[in-house]
C-alpha cells in the first residue's frame, strides 16, 4: 500500500490528502441533505434500481450444490464412521478413566498445575451432570479436529512449496477470516441436510485457515541458513521439509494446532444451532430459550471449562517445554483403572449427577433477587444507553429525540442550531491550522444528526472513498468502493448499514474503552495482572457463551448484543494498546529521560506515536471481533445482516445467507483495508 | 585442473533479470561495468558483476568485502544456493549453472560443504544427529554415520557434547558443529560464509588457528568469506576484494597490502600492520654489496621479524633462500621504510 505522506504539506495554498478528502466529503453530504426533500432517491437507493442479486446468487449454489451433492454426501457418509466410533468410545468409557486420562495427559504435558487443571475442568464437567452432552461435543471435536489439521497442513505445505499458490491460498484464508461462521452453515445444510456432521465438517472448515496460515507462516520463518544447510546437506526436497524445514517449525505449527483445536471447538458449539444433536452447545440454546438462565450458565461454564482445559494444554505444546516423570502418567492411568474396576458397580451415571444443580437455582433466584433488587437502575442504564447513545446513532438526533425519550421535539430550528455550531467549530479548527480536524468534526455532527441507517448512499460513497484514498491511495479506493456497490445493488444496502451501525457503536466504545483499560495497563503493572487473566478468559471462551451473562441481566434486545459485542471484542484493543505502549525501544526511552521529559511528556511524544501502528492494529483486529460476534449475537436480536444470516439458516435460503455473508465480509474486508492502511503508513513514517 | 573456476559469473536480481542482463550486455557490447549501470538504471540488482577467478586445489581463497559488496552472494552462486543469472561456475570440471537437481544433490552429498554465519544448526536435532544430518539423507546407516560424526565431533573439539542440542551451546561451540557437519562427508570443496564474524574477538581467534591447524592437514580446496581484512590476511593463500558487485582485486595478502590497486583496497589495507603480513623479499633488492654484518634475513620472514633482527644496523644485509644461498639485500631503512602507515 502507498502511504500518501509524499503530497506536499510545505505550502499552506495547498490542501493535504487529509484536508481534500474531508472537503470533498463534506461538499457530498451538504449536497445530499439539501437535496434530501426533492430527490429521496439520493438518500435510500430505490428498490426498482436493486438486482436480485440474492436470488441469482441462490439459484447458482443451488445449481452447484446440488453438482456436488453426490460427491458430497458420500463424503459425509464416510465420516459418520469415525464419528460414531469417537462417540462410542467416549459414550462408553468409565468416566473414572476419561478423567484419569485427561489427568494423565496434563501432567505429561504441563506437570501438577496442567494435571490439576484436567483433573478440576473434568470434576466440574462430572458434577454438573453435562457429562453425556460434553462427551458428544468433544466426540465432535475429536473428528473435526484430524480434519483440519490434515486439511490446513495440506494447504499450508502446498503454499509453501508452489509460489502461485501462495497468494492465492493467502487470499482464500483472508476472505474466510471475515465470512461469518453462520454463513458457512446455510450451505453445508444444504449439502449435507440436518444432523451432527454438518457442524463436524462446518467445524473442520472453520479450523483449517489458522493451521494453514501457522504452517505457511512457521515454514516462512526457518531461518534461510537452516534451509540452505539441508540443502547443502544435499538431501532431496521430501528431505528438506519433513526432516529439517517442518520440524525447525514446530513450535509455530504447534501454535496453529492450539487455535485450530479453539476454532473447532468454538465452531462446534455454534453448529448447534441448527440442532440434530444433544450436544452441549444445544443444551446452552435450549435453556436459553426457556429462560432458565441458572442452567444455561452452569451448561455456559462446561463450554468455559473444556476451552480452558483444551487451550491450556495445547499452548504447552507451543512453548519449550520440560519432559516430565512418565512414571506418573502410569501411574495416574493405573489407579484409574483400578478404581473403576474395584467401583464398578456403584459408579454413579454421570447424567443424573445433580451436584451442581443447587449452584444452578441459586443463581437463578439469585439472578431475579438481583434484577428486581437492581430493575430500576438497570433499566436506567439500558434506557439511557439506548435512548441518549444508540438510537441517535441508528437513526439520527431528527428522529430519535422524542418527547418519549429526551422530553422534547427535535426542531428544525435545533438542527440548524446544531449545524450552526459544527460551522463555528470548524471554522475555529481551520483558523487554527485544523482545516481536516474542523472538517472532520462537521461531518461527525452530520452524522450524528442523520443517523448512520438513514445516511443517504452517495454520501457513504463517497466518505469511503475519501478514507480509503487517504489510507492507500487510488487502488484502495476503487476496490471499497467496488465491493460497496455490490451491496448498494444488491437490495442489502439498509441491513448492512443497519450492521455497520451496531458494530461501529461496539468498535467506537471497544477503542475509547479498550485504549484507556490498555494505557491504564501499560502504565502501571497492578492493572495488568487483573486485566491479563480476564483478557485470556475473554479470548479462550467461545463466542456463544458471551450471550449468556447479557442475556440473564438485560434480555433480549439491541443492547444486550451490542455489550456481547463490546465485551469481546474489546480484548484486542486493551492488548495490543498495552503491547505498543510498553515495548517503547529502551533506547528511545533513555533518550527521552535525559533529555529531561516528564512521565507525561514521555507517554504523550515518544510512547505514544511510536505505538500507533501497533494501537491501529488492534484497532483492525477489534473491528474483525465485532463483526464476528455481530452475527452470534443475531441469535438475541439484532437487526441487519446478522439477522438476514440467522433467519436464511432457518429457511434454508442459501442465497440469503451467502449474499448477506459476503456483504458482511465485505464491510469487515473494507474496515480491515483501511485501518491496515493507516497502520502502514504510520509503520513508514516511523520507518519500521 | 582448479578446484572451481568462475568465468564471467552475473547474479542479477529482479523480475525477468535473464533477459535483462543479456540485453544489457548485448547493448553495451560485453563491457561489464556499462553493462550493470545500465541494470541499475532499470531497477536490477547486479550483485555480482562479470566474476572472474579460479580457485587451485587445496587453496585457500578468501573473498573478502564489506556489507553488500556482494561476497555473500557469489558463494552461493558457486554453492547453487542461487541459480546465477549469467556466465559459467566450473565446480570440480563440471558446469553447475543450469545443472540438474540430481547433478546438484549428487555433488553435494560427496564433494561439497558449507558452514554458515549463523551457524544454520537444527534446533531439533541434537549435536550428533545435525553433524550426521549430511550422511543421513544418503542412506547411510544409523551406526556407521553416528560412527563417522563422532570422528568429525572429535576433530572439532567437541568431544563429550554429541547429545546436547544447539540451543545449549556457546556461539564458539555451535560452530565448531557447523564446521563438522560440513566436513562430514569427508568434502573436496569447502565453503565458508564469514564462518567467525558472529563470534567474540577471542574465540574468533581460537577458532581461526583451529581452522587452519584443521586445514593443514585436510587440505581442501576452500572458498572462505570475511569482512575483516585481518582475517583475510591471516588466514588465505590468495584474497579476491569485492565492492559493489565487482572483485577489485585478486592476489596474495603481501600483494593486497603492498601493492593494492587502487585507493578503496589501500584504505582497507591502511590500518594493518604490514609488517606482520608482508615478507622481506617484497623489499629486497639484488644488487650485491652489502655490509659487513649478517643477521640472518631470508626471503620468507614477515618485516617485523627482519627488523627485530636488524634493530642496530645500518648498513644493508645480505638475504638468503630457504637453501641459504643469497639471493639480494635489503636495506635496513627499507624495512623501516615500508612499515610505515600510508597517509595519503
Amino acid at each position: 500500500m502507498t502511504a500518501v505522506t509524499d503530497l506536499p504539506t510545505q505550502n499552506s495554498a495547498q490542501l493535504t490528502a487529509g484536508a481534500k478528502a474531508a472537503l470533498i466529503t463534506v461538499i457530498v453530504g451538504a449536497v445530499c441533505l439539501v437535496l434530501e426533500g426533492i430527490a429521496p432517491w439520493l438518500v435510500k437507493w430505490p428498490t426498482a434500481w436493486e438486482l436480485p442479486a440474492t436470488q441469482w446468487v441462490g439459484a447458482f449454489l443451488g445449481w452447484f450444490l446440488n453438482l456436488i451433492k453426490p460427491a458430497m454426501r458420500l463424503f459425509s457418509d464416510l465420516m459418520t464412521y469415525p464419528m460414531d466410533w469417537a462417540n462410542y468410545v467416549l459414550g462408553n468409557t468409565p468416566w473414572p478413566i476419561l478423567i484419569g486420562i485427561v489427568t494423565a495427559l496434563g501432567w505429561y504435558l504441563g506437570g501438577l498445575p496442567m494435571a490439576a487443571l484436567g483433573f478440576l475442568g473434568l470434576s466440574f464437567v462430572l458434577a454438573s451432570g453435562y457429562w453425556a452432552e460434553s462427551m458428544n461435543t468433544l466426540a465432535l471435536v475429536a473428528v473435526s479436529v484430524p480434519v483440519a489439521l490434515i486439511m490446513g497442513g495440506g494447504i499450508g505445505i502446498l503454499a509453501n512449496e508452489v509460489p502461485k499458490v501462495k497468494s492465492l491460498v493467502q487470499a482464500v484464508l483472508d476472505v474466510m477470516q471475515t465470512v461469518p461462521t453462520f454463513a458457512y452453515l446455510t450451505p453445508l445444510l444444504l449439502l449435507f441436510g440436518f444432523g451432527p456432521v454438518v457442524g463436524l465438517i462446518a467445524s473442520a472448515i472453520y479450523a483449517a485457515p489458522p493451521m494453514a496460515r501457522n504452517v505457511m507462516l512457521g515454514l516462512e520463518r526457518v531461518e534461510p541458513e537452516i534451509k540452505e544447510a539441508a540443502i547443502m546437506s544435499g538431501g532431496t526436497r521430501f528431505q528438506q521439509l519433513f526432516q529439517v524445514e517442518i520440524p525447525a517449525a514446530t513450535t509455530q505449527i504447534m501454535v496453529g494446532v492450539n487455535q485450530c483445536l479453539m476454532a473447532a471447538l468454538s465452531m462446534v458449539i455454534i453448529a448447534a444451532v441448527i440442532g440434530g444433536f444433544n450436544d452441549i452447545g444445544w443444551e446452552v440454546l435450549l435453556t436459553m430459550r426457556k429462560a432458565q438462565f441458572g442452567e444455561s450458565l452452569m451448561a455456559g461454564l462446561v463450554i468455559v471449562v473444556f476451552a480452558v482445559v483444551i487451550d491450556r494444554m495445547s499452548g504447552t505444546l507451543a512453548t519449550e517445554r520440560k519432559r516430565y516423570d512418565s512414571r506418573v502418567v502410569w501411574a495416574m492411568l493405573g489407579f484409574a483403572v483400578l478404581f473403576t474396576l474395584a467401583f464398578r458397580n456403584w459408579l454413579p451415571n454421570p447424567s443424573e449427577l445433580t451436584l451442581l444443580d443447587p449452584m444452578a437455582e441459586a443463581v437463578d433466584s439469585g439472578l431475579t433477587a438481583f434484577t428486581q433488587a437492581n430493575g430500576p437502575w438497570l433499566d436506567a442504564f439500558k434506557n439511557n444507553s439506548l435512548f441518549y447513545v444508540l438510537l441517535p446513532l441508528r437513526i439520527g438526533l431528527d428522529q430519535a429525540v422524542l418527547p418519549f425519550t429526551w422530553g422534547f421535539q427535535w426542531t428544525s430550528t435545533m438542527s440548524a442550531g446544531l449545524f450552526a455550531a459544527g460551522a463555528a467549530i470548524a471554522l475555529l479548527m481551520a483558523w487554527r491550522g485544523r482545516l481536516t480536524g474542523g472538517l472532520i468534526v462537521l461531518i461527525l455532527i452530520g452524522m450524528l444528526e442523520t443517523g448512520i441507517a438513514n445516511l443517504p448512499w452517495p454520501f457513504v460513497l463517497t466518505s469511503v472513498a475519501a478514507l480509503s484514498w487517504v489510507a492507500g491511495g487510488w487502488r484502495l479506493a476503487a476496490l471499497c468502493v467496488g465491493l460497496l456497490c455490490t451491496i448498494l445493488v444488491s437490495g442489502l444496502w439498509e441491513r448492512a448499514l443497519l450492521s455497520l451501525y451496531l458494530s461501529g457503536a461496539a468498535v467506537f466504545s471497544c477503542a475509547v474503552l479498550g485504549g484507556l483499560i490498555g494505557l491504564a495497563s501499560a502504565v502501571w503493572e497492578p492493572v495488568w495482572k487483573v486485566v491479563r487473566p480476564i483478557c485470556d478468559m475473554l479470548q479462550t471462551i467461545p463466542l456463544f457463551v458471551f450471550l449468556i451473562p447479557v442475556l440473564m441481566v438485560f434480555q433480549i434486545g439491541e443492547f444486550s448484543a451490542f455489550l456481547a459485542i463490546c465485551a469481546y471484542a474489546i480484548v484486542p484493543m486493551i492488548r495490543y494498546t498495552r503491547h505498543g505502549l510498553v515495548n517503547t525501544p529502551e533506547e528511545m526511552m533513555e533518550a527521552a529521560i535525559s533529555s529531561g521529559a516528564t512521565e507525561w511528556q514521555i507517554m504523550r511524544d515518544v510512547r505514544a506515536p511510536y505505538a500507533a501502528p501497533t494501537i491501529l492494529l488492534g484497532l483492525n483486529q477489534t473491528i474483525l471481533y465485532a463483526f464476528a460476534m455481530l452475527v452470534i449475537a443475531a441469535l438475541i436480536g439484532t437487526t441487519g445482516l446478522g439477522q438476514s444470516i440467522y433467519l436464511a439458516l432457518g429457511q434454508a435460503d442459501v442465497g440469503l445467507g451467502i449474499s448477506a455473508g459476503a456483504a458482511m465480509a465485505v464491510l469487515a474486508l473494507i474496515a480491515d483495508r483501511i485501518v491496515q492502511g493507516f497502520a502502514e503508513e504510520r509503520r513508514a513514517a516511523l520507518g519500521l | 585442473m582448479p578446484a572451481i573456476a568462475c568465468r564471467n559469473l552475473w547474479q542479477v536480481f529482479g523480475p525477468g533479470a535473464d533477459k535483462a542482463l543479456t540485453d544489457a550486455l548485448s547493448r553495451s557490447g560485453n563491457d561489464a561495468d556499462k553493462a550493470a549501470t545500465d541494470l541499475r538504471e532499470n531497477g536490477f540488482i547486479p550483485a555480482v558483476q562479470d566474476a572472474n577467478f579460479e580457485v587451485k586445489e587445496g587453496e585457500l581463497f578468501v573473498i573478502m568485502g564489506l556489507s553488500g559488496s556482494g561476497k555473500s552472494t557469489l558463494i552461493r552462486c558457486i554453492s547453487q544456493l542461487l541459480p546465477g543469472t549469467g556466465g559459467e561456475i566450473r565446480v570440480d570440471d563440471q558446469n553447475v549453472i543450469g545443472a540438474s537437481k540430481k547433478v546438484m544433490t549428487d555433488l553435494r552429498r560427496k564433494k561439497l560443504g558449507m558452514v554458515f554465519q549463523h551457524f544454520g544448526l537444527f534446533p531439533h536435532m541434537t549435536v550428533a544427529e545435525n553433524v550426521a544430518y549430511p550422511l543421513r539423507v544418503q542412506g547411510v546407516s544409523k551406526r556407521e554415520r553416528l560412527d563417522r560424526a563422532q570422528e568429525v565431533i572429535s576433530l572439532v573439539g567437541l568431544d563429550g557434547r554429541e547429545d546436547s542440542f544447539p540451543r545449549q551451546l556457546s556461539g564458539g561451540q555451535r560452530q565448531r558443529v557447523g564446521i563438522a557437519r560440513s566436513l562430514a562427508v569427508n568434502p573436496d570443496i569447502w565453503f565458508l560464509d564469514e564462518p567467525f564474524s558472529a563470534l567474540d574477538p577471542l574465540i574468533r581467534r581460537q577458532l581461526q588457528d583451529e581452522f587452519l591447524r584443521i586445514q593443514a592437514t585436510l587440505k581442501k580446496s576452500i572458498v572462505f568469506i570475511t569482512h575483516d581484512i585481518q582475517e583475510a590476511l591471516k588466514l588465505a593463500d590468495r584474497i579476491a576484494i569485492m565492492r559493489d558487485g565487482k572483485i577489485v582485486q585478486i592476489g596474495t595478502p603481501t600483494d593486497i597490502v603492498l601493492r593494492p590497486v587502487d585507493d578503496y583496497v589501500r584504505e582497507f589495507s591502511k590500518d594493518v600492520a604490514k609488517g606482520q603480513h608482508a615478507k622481506v623479499a617484497s623489499v629486497m633488492r639484488s644488487e650485491a654489496d652489502c655490509g659487513p654484518d649478517d643477521p640472518g634475513l631470508t626471503t620468507s620472514m614477515t618485516l617485523d621479524a627482519a627488523l627485530a633482527h636488524c634493530m642496530e644496523l645500518y648498513e644493508p644485509v645480505p638475504v638468503r633462500d630457504a637453501d641459504g644461498n643469497v639471493v639480494g639485500t635489503v636495506h635496513p631503512s627499507d624495512l623501516a621504510a615500508a612499515l610505515q602507515v600510508d597517509e595519503s
